[in-house]
């Protein structure tokens, strides 16, 4: 399990795979204002990934990943 | 002229000239890929440019072709022969107008007719194509944006004068329940310069499908095409891989990024500068050669009164010397271009009259890169373009009378060019029939050139010189391409206008080589500085075969003229105060002095008082109302002031 809750915080850690897509989902409809932890993140499928871009959480970085520091987090953060 | 106007001018040409050679190369290997993308790309460029004026049939003409051209990329459609020339003849038409636009400022008269015909012939292979297949042109409408965007993540790479690769990668909306992770693929792409992902339908908040891909990736890379490709080889259908140069990403004035011809950016970094300038250059230094000359004048004068201060302006002479022949040849290589800006226009002229005559001909070029001054590689063109239709019309003949002559049916003509010490040697060489020597004696005596007997005696190679004179064809009849009249003398004319000479080798069945011989450069002439009576006049040196002294008895009274024998070849003697009508002594010594100089095929020897010195002079032709005077080919100024003459020789014997 890659994907941790703790109240409006959802960490992320390690290989998120696609099956993670479905229980953040439940958390992003869940209530407004969620915050999503990337620093332990080391990859993001693309399930996960556009799911973060559909929903827009708050994202929390930096990632230690370079590939997720480098090119995941600023697609979230582009406007 | 507009500056603007000016630009699109050379510019034009430069491009037309690119998709020239590309179409050429593509009749040759229609699946050649590289060239139908950089033709493309040529006129694409050039339909950019055209909308910026008032040139709208020629918009339209070349937006036609890049249609064409468009669907030869999509591989809809396969580059025949028919399209290659429909696409040749609007690029031909392209040519013309550019020519008369920098004439007049606007097209042709007629140019709206002549493009929409154009047009049709264009089209007409993409209407036959439409009912065949209906593979839609792979979509690059997302390229221009992308590269606009990440300008700034090309530059390094650009800088570094790498190739970049854009990536289009639209996965199936179920690829996730095949295993695929879009991602994870484009994490695996070495050296990522721009990676962005967008949504390919809105995002719907409300009944999200965790489950259904929704993205487009759009990515660059400075790794190659195919290493792209290779990451993606399961996926091909959903990705579009496009290698677009190291630098992409300049916009065209409407906007459009520009893919940029890539034979233009991965050559030598070059400055276009206006030829006036470097003429301006050329001029300075020359005037440096004569002021260096000064310098040596005044260092002999001194050494009669103060030889050392002789010694040392001797000494600075030298260095000076040095420095100003290093600034000759770098001057000189500024107006340098390779033969190749008038070669290149050949294989497309070979191949239209080549097909008129219906003949078939093989068109060998080579040479193309020796370089030699740009007013002789332009002026080239003429002369060339005249003894090129005649191997074609005359020299090269059918296949029939090929085959029965034992040859093979294909003629083959070859325009070759080389270097040989400061000259360059430009030849054309057929492998036709060769000249027939008695159509030429008769041509001749028809002119009234020589009586009968004379010609009759004359040798093969003086027969075969008499192509040159005014008025010789040997044409039975006269075709669209070439024997109106305008013959060789017309080559000789120009040639030696450019200051080179024309020789010519033909054998009976063999074929025909016309060599002409040019000097590099037009910038400083060697002559030989001679003394007739108390007068200096220079003597170009490429005439000058040798300088002697004769015996006074050696020299016989042939009727009204005087010649003697040099080495077993009997040379007709000229003297150069009779020419000029200057009096002279009576001669005195026991010899007189001569100039032998090479005249056509001939030689002659110019008796003159005495030979001063051999000079490098900067000659300027004569203008104004001396431009008509004959025998002179111009003036130079001499290191200590004089104004030296110079002699054209074959004009003043002849």
């Amino acid at each position: 399990m890659s994907v941790r809750v703790e109240a409006d915080i959802a960490y992320l850690a390690g290989e998120c795979r696609v099956e993670d897509a479905e229980p953040l989902l439940g958390f992003l409809q869940s209530g407004s204002s969620r915050v999503v932890d990337l620093t332990q993140a080391t990859h993001l499928h693309t399930a996960v990934l556009q799911l973060l871009l559909a929903f827009r959480p708050h994202v929390v970085g930096p990632a230690s990943d370079t590939f997720v520091q480098r090119w995941l987090i600023p697609q979230m953060t582009d406007t | 002229m507009d500056e603007l106007l000016e630009q699109f001018l050379i510019e034009g040409r430069e491009l037309t000239e690119q998709a020239n050679d590309d179409l050429l190369a593509l009749e040759r290997d229609p699946t050649s890929s590289s060239n139908i993308d950089s033709a493309f790309r040529a006129v694409h460029t050039l339909k950019g440019s055209t909308a910026l004026f008032d040139f709208a049939p020629m918009t339209e003409a070349l937006h036609a072709a890049e249609d064409l051209l468009g669907s030869l990329r999509a591989k809809q459609l396969l580059a025949d022969r028919t399209i290659v020339s429909v696409l040749l003849e609007c690029i031909a038409a392209s040519e013309r107008w550019i020519d008369c636009i920098e004439r007049t400022e606007r097209l042709p008269v007629g140019a709206a007719a002549q493009a929409s015909a154009l047009r049709q012939a264009l089209l007409a292979p993409l209407k036959r194509e439409d009912q065949q297949t209906s593979t839609p042109p792979p979509d690059l409408e997302w390229l221009a944006p992308l590269l606009a965007r990440e300008g700034q993540s090309m530059a390094a790479a650009r800088g570094a004068g790498r190739t970049i690769t854009a990536l289009r990668y639209v996965p199936n909306s179920d690829c996730f329940f095949r295993g695929d992770d879009p991602v994870a693929l484009v994490r695996s792409v070495p050296e990522l310069l721009a990676f962005r992902v967008t949504p390919r339908e809105p995002w719907m908040k409300e009944g999200y499908d965790p489950f259904a891909c929704n993205v487009v990736i759009e990515a660059l890379s400075a790794a190659s095409p195919d290493d792209l490709r290779r990451i993606f080889r399961l996926v091909p259908d959903q990705v579009v891989v496009i290698e677009v140069g190291n630098r992409i990403g300049q916009f065209a004035p409407n906007g459009d990024v520009s893919l940029m011809d890539k034979s233009l950016e991965s050559g030598l970094r070059t400055l276009r500068v206006e030829a006036s300038r470097i003429d301006t250059l050329v001029d300075v230094a020359g005037e440096l050669i004569v002021a260096q000359n000064t310098l040596a004048h005044l260092a002999a004068k001194a050494r009669q009164s103060d030889p050392a201060l002789a010694h040392a302006m001797a000494a600075n002479h030298a260095d000076f010397e040095r420095l100003v022949a290093n600034m000759r040849s770098a001057v000189m290589r500024l107006r340098t271009v390779p033969l190749s800006t008038t070669f290149r226009r050949f294989p497309r002229l070979v191949r239209e009259i080549a097909d008129k005559l219906g003949k078939d001909v093989e068109f060998v070029v080579s040479g193309q890169d020796v370089e030699a001054d740009k007013s002789i590689v332009d002026g080239l063109f003429e002369p060339l373009l005249h003894v090129v239709r005649n191997a074609l019309d005359h020299g090269i003949e059918s296949s029939a009378a090929r085959r029965s002559a034992g040859k093979p049916t294909t003629g083959k003509v070859m325009l070759q060019a080389s270097r040989e010490a400061e000259q360059i040697v430009v030849t054309v060489t057929d492998d036709g029939a060769g000249i027939d020597l008695s159509a030429i004696r008769k041509a001749a005596e028809a002119r009234g050139l020589m009586p009968e007997p004379v010609l009759n005696a004359l040798q093969d190679s003086a027969a075969t010189d008499l192509i040159f004179a005014p008025g010789i064809s040997t044409a039975t009849q006269v075709t669209d391409i070439s024997g109106r009249g305008v013959g060789m003398d017309a080559v000789r004319t120009a040639v030696e206008l450019l200051g080179g000479r024309v020789d010519i080798v033909s054998g009976i069945g063999s074929g025909t080589t016309i060599r002409m011989t040019l000097p590099q450069t037009v910038f400083v002439t060697a002559v030989m500085t001679v003394r007739v009576g108390q007068e200096l006049y220079g003597v170009p040196l490429d005439v000058v075969a040798e300088t002697a002294r004769i015996p006074i008895d050696r020299i016989n009274a042939i009727r009204s003229g005087e010649a003697f024998v040099l080495r077993d070849r009997t040379i007709p003697l000229v003297r150069l105060s009779s020419i000029l009508d200057i009096s002279t002594p009576e001669r005195s010594g026991a010899d007189v002095k001569v100039l032998v100089v090479s005249y056509g095929n001939q030689r002659v020897a110019l008796e003159v008082d005495a030979f001063v010195d051999r000079a490098e002079v900067l000659m300027r032709p004569m203008a104004g109302l001396l431009s008509g005077m004959p025998g002179v080919l111009g003036t130079a100024l001499l290191g200590d002031g004089r104004v030296l003459i110079i002699l054209d020789v074959s004009e003043l014997i002849g």
